[in-house]
């Protein structure tokens, strides 16, 4: 006797059938499950001290960045709204609070890289 | 002549609307067209949602405080100067210095706190984890406990159809309750009841104020032994005798009660009497597209100040900043908003201390509940300690 088992199948299972073939007949099956089997790894891998550590890294460049961006916009405004300064002009700008905070940081900035060297 | 934006509170929805505003209008403030002001109650800034995680001994709480000014963009002037007095009809805002803040448009952007005091015996008998105060406080608790009961109640504003702060942390601390108990190898001595009251919004003799995880949520309770009751809504605590007892007539005993509180909003909105809502809770009537605040053309709001029916959330308020900021370049350019916000919310929850469930739903639909996951839960503590600093300065 012959016994033939008939499963009904939607047009987008079909689809999906077709497509899952031609990724068996190619080869390309054993690589993609391998893929997989890589991302599952990583993710049992992976524990929330590491997850902490990545997100740390990326808000400090996210930091950096931020405080660049600003700094390079504020800077291109304020050079494009003055005249070039004199000697004496470079000095006068030093008079600024804000401008001697800057100042201030970018010689700790020096430090800080000297220490690592 | 120059037109002044003026930003009310250096909280989440303040800074990102500030910054989102300072993008927005770049080519009008280089034009020295605009001006954005913001003044703030604290020189710091601190990420709410971290406090539920200190109550659980998982961060210390610093990780949550910032500096305000280094979240801000240069071309926003920011002073720290409590706001005291609100007058919308001459433009202004009055600072604690007693300084006036003019403004063409406002932005109240005060949040919500803690009103533990309006329950008789909660503040000296109940704990909560809202505010980071609350949370070290209960965190000592948890750290102690070896056996009886933890009873977590959820109170409701008195205003028909507002949420609590953050809808979903009750279920959200409950689950990381049991974690932590279970961690700490005392959770079989333990009982965790989870209760809530009988109305919640729209939902009526729920566990949820939404249905659909309503429906799903005894089941989830039921799989980590966490007894729940629906139809207590408390009204009074005996810290003497640790008994809590509800509108609907019913006490329970405990031994830590971990309570949603009632919550208002800031005292400046309170004493504004720009607010209807009941009990002097003093949500701002919001219009629920613009975001303005019902009856004055030049007052937005947005966060937990609106009378929407919207989360109380920080994934709430990253969906209604652009709205706002949006609208207000809009009226500077031509005159009238153009941005309509479709009541959206998308958040990670913290289902437990390690499984996090992404939802999304808006005016329409509810959150549909699925289950959570460790990659969840990697995304949410990539939210809570690093992405939110960049959605806060406006950089996503």
């Amino acid at each position: 006797m012959n016994d033939k088992v008939q499963i009904a199948k939607s047009a987008e299972m079909q689809l999906i059938e077709d497509k899952m073939i031609m990724l068996v007949q190619t080869g390309r099956i054993d690589n993609l499950i391998d893929l997989l089997a890589v991302i599952s790894d990583n993710i049992e891998m992976t524990t929330q001290p590491m997850v902490e550590k990545m997100v740390n890294t990326v808000d400090n460049l996210a930091s950096v960045g931020f405080v660049t961006e600003n700094a390079v916009r504020f800077a291109k405004r304020e050079t494009a709204k003055n005249s070039v300064p004199s000697l004496f002009g470079l000095l006068k700008l030093m008079k600024d609070e804000e401008v001697r905070r800057g100042l201030a940081f970018m010689l700790n900035l020096t430090k800080g890289i000297g220490k690592q060297l | 002549m120059k037109k002044k934006i003026l930003i009310v509170g250096g909280g989440t929805a303040g800074t990102m609307t500030a910054n989102n505003l300072a993008k927005k209008l770049m080519p009008e403030i280089e034009r020295e067209e605009v001006e954005l002001v913001m003044i703030s109650d604290s020189k710091n800034h601190y990420y709410r949602p971290g406090a539920m995680y200190v109550a659980f001994q998982k961060a210390a709480g610093h990780e949550f405080v910032r500096d305000q000014r280094s979240l801000l963009m240069p071309e926003i002037d920011f002073f720290v100067d409590p706001a005291v007095e609100i007058n919308t009809k001459a433009n202004y805002v009055k600072g604690k210095s007693g300084k006036l803040y003019n403004y063409d448009f406002l932005v109240l952007a005060t949040g919500c706190e803690v009103a533990a005091e309006r329950i008789p015996g909660l503040v000296e008998g109940g704990d909560w984890f809202y505010s980071y105060e609350g949370a070290k406080k209960i965190a000592e608790k948890f750290a102690k406990i070896k056996n009886g009961r933890v009873l977590v109640t959820v109170n409701f504003p008195k205003t028909p159809n507002i949420p609590h702060q953050c809808g979903i942390a009750p279920v959200e601390t409950t689950m990381m309750l049991h974690d932590y108990l279970t961690e700490r190898g005392v959770r079989e001595n333990i009982e965790i009841i989870y209760t809530y009251p009988t109305k919640a919004q729209a939902v009526e003799n729920g566990l949820f104020l939404q249905s659909p995880t309503s429906k799903v949520l005894p089941s989830v309770f039921d799989s980590i032994n966490v007894k729940h009751r629906t139809g207590f809504t408390l009204t009074k605590v005996d810290p003497a005798k640790k008994i809590a007892y509800s509108e609907e007539g019913e006490e329970i005993p405990f031994d830590i009660l971990m309570s949603t509180p009632p919550f208002k909003a800031a005292k400046v909105i309170r004493d504004s009497g720009l607010s209807k809502a009941m009990d002097d809770e003093g949500w701002l009537p919001t219009d629920k597209k613009t975001l303005k605040v019902i009856g004055l053309k030049n007052v937005y709001t947005l966060g937990d100040t609106v009378d929407l029916p919207v989360s109380k959330a920080g994934g709430t308020i990253h969906n209604q900043t652009d709205v706002v900021a949006d609208n207000i370049a809009a009226e500077l350019r031509y005159g009238y908003p153009t941005e309509s916000y479709d009541g959206k919310v998308i958040a990670v929850a913290q289902m437990g201390l390690s499984c996090g469930m992404p939802l999304w739903y808006d005016y329409e639909e509810d959150v549909q509940p699925t289950p959570c996951s460790k990659l969840g839960s990697f995304m949410r503590l990539g939210f809570n300690k690093g992405l939110y600093w960049a959605a806060a300065r406006g950089m996503l």
